[in-house]
């Protein structure tokens, strides 16, 4: 989780809310340029700030937090080191049945990008 | 930002330093828990033991930047007894920043007064260091509360802490938006000290690992239960805040080792001259004062960064990282300076050789404060 993916999440609540940076900037308070390093992910949001965030867009702030689900993304290139740190993370939590799914998933991935599909 | 300190900060400084002089310094080598508990009292008459406790809670009610002149006045004198006090700031901050007004007057006026006493922080967990995805520590709810389970490790004041802050996930361990702070006072059934660790440097703090065992702990004592995701949130904050402090921390000790090597220097003759009057030597100094200078300042603008509410994510960790790599460079050119008096075990410069080398580990490693800033450029 980094404050990139922060950012992402403000960025596309933002968006179906409606709203322009600077109109979401003026309801927290905040300039419009201060938004935007949010939403890039180079300026770290603390609690109170992001509560106020939260209530204005309608999302709880664990919406914020978690780690994004592939269909949130919006079209950023994504970090393929981080990814496979976050994928050996969640791996680490599956049960040997599990993993053997994955891994039959993982085989009929490479099977279809390989063009028999 | 206006760096001249008013007459209320010079008198505080002053008044520290008067205390650590008479009865932190001359017994801060000596490293027993009888003298410990001397200086601790000291301290709590001063009501030093955590100096932003607000003054209807008992406290000081010092802004950050007077607490960071404290905390370099007593690492000055006892970086252990700084890292006690560095640690009882870090265990109240997330009361302080998000704590209802039960939290804080149930748990803050225990860090008070002439019979206060110190508070721990526990996050770092064997598997789980710089990994805040790994924490295992569980909280299981129950009718009127949670059941906490798991072991915190390298825990500053473990064994004498009034209440620990103490984070742990309640559901769907591995998710960040799972953590919580819960505020367990440190005699709760089920709490124990599993070992207290010899460490190296930063003697007189008392680091070790304890066990959480079925830790019953009741709603009201958990900081915002409800709402999930602010735990992270407030973790990071707390970090932030405790950076600054480390800024502090090493500047205090940087400081005794400058002044140790400022007062060797100018009575030690070599060659007919005393070794400051060479060139190679002084310069050494001068670098040391230069760096020392440096590290104060990026700290005190951290420190004033978060007592406007600014933006201070990236000064903390960049004050942390400064600050810390230049005390470990200025205690080892002090040592350097005192020759081989330097190097025998128990003098005061080699025990802040070791005392500096702790602050590159704590509150997160400086390759976390690199991340951290790099990813903020
Ligand atoms: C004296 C002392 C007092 C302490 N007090 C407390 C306390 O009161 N409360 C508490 O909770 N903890 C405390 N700690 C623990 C301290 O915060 C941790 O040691 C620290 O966070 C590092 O964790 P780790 O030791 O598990 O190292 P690891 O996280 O295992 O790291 C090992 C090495 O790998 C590097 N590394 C790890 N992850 C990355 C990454 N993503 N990128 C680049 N490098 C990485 C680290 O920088 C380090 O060099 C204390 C430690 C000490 C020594």
């Amino acid at each position: 989780m980094s404050f990139r993916d922060i950012g992402i999440k403000i960025q596309s609540a933002r968006e179906e809310k409606g709203l322009s940076q600077e109109q979401l900037a003026r309801l927290i308070g905040c300039s419009q340029s201060a938004l935007s390093n949010y939403e890039k992910g180079k300026r770290r949001l603390y609690l109170s700030q992001l509560e106020k965030m939260a209530e204005i867009l309608d999302k709880p702030l664990e919406y914020f937090v978690e780690t994004l689900g592939h269909n949130q993304h919006p079209p950023v290139v994504p970090d393929r080191n981080q990814s496979f740190v976050e994928i050996m993370n969640q791996l680490n939590r599956l049960t040997d049945e599990d993993i053997s799914e994955v891994m039959n998933y993982v085989r009929y991935l490479e099977w279809k990008r390989s063009g028999r599909a | 930002m206006d760096l001249s300190l008013t007459r209320e900060q010079q008198e505080l400084i002053k008044s520290v330093q008067e205390m650590a002089n008479r009865d932190i310094k001359p017994f801060a080598l000596k490293g027993s828990s009888k003298y410990k508990e001397k200086m601790l009292l000291a301290m709590a008459r001063m009501n030093l033991l955590c100096p932003t406790v607000p003054q209807e809670y008992g406290g000081l009610g010092l802004d950050l930047f007077s607490t960071a002149l404290v905390v370099e006045e007593l690492a000055a004198a006892s970086p252990g007894m700084a890292a006690i006090v560095a640690a009882t700031l870090h265990a109240a901050e997330p009361i302080l920043l998000a704590g209802t007004e039960q939290q804080k007057s149930e748990f803050l006026p225990l860090l008070t007064g002439a019979h206060g006493g110190s508070a721990a922080f526990a996050l770092t967990e064997s598997a789980g260091g710089s990994d805040l995805n790994n924490i295992a520590s569980y909280a299981e709810a129950v009718p009127d509360g949670y059941l906490l389970n798991g072991s915190k490790d390298y825990m500053i004041n473990a064994g004498m802490a009034r209440f620990i802050s103490v984070v742990a996930a309640i559901d769907n361990r591995g998710k960040k938006s799972s953590l919580r702070i819960f505020l367990v006072p440190g005699s709760a059934a089920g709490i124990v000290t599993e070992e207290i660790y010899q460490t190296s440097g930063i003697n007189l703090t008392s680091v070790g690992r304890v066990k959480f065992d079925d830790v019953h702990i009741m709603d009201q004592q958990v900081v915002k239960s409800r709402e999930a995701g602010s735990g992270y949130l407030l973790l990071t904050q707390t970090f932030d805040v405790g950076r600054a402090l480390v800024g502090a921390l090493a500047v205090g000790i940087a400081r005794a080792a400058l002044e140790q090597a400022l007062d060797f220097a100018d009575n030690r003759l070599q060659s007919g001259t005393p070794i400051k009057k060479h060139q190679a030597v002084a310069f050494t100094l001068a670098d040391m004062a230069t760096d020392i200078e440096m590290a104060r300042l990026m700290t005190w603008k951290a420190c004033w960064l978060i007592d406007q509410g600014g933006d201070y994510s990236v000064a903390s960790a960049m004050a942390k990282l400064a600050s810390s790599s230049m005390a470990q460079r200025v205690t080892c050119s002090a040592a350097d300076i005192l020759g081989a008096r330097g190097y025998l075990h128990g003098t005061l410069i080699e025990q802040l050789v070791r005392d500096a080398r702790v602050l590159s580990t704590i509150e997160g490693t400086n390759h976390i404060q690199r991340l951290l800033i790099s990813s903020q450029l």
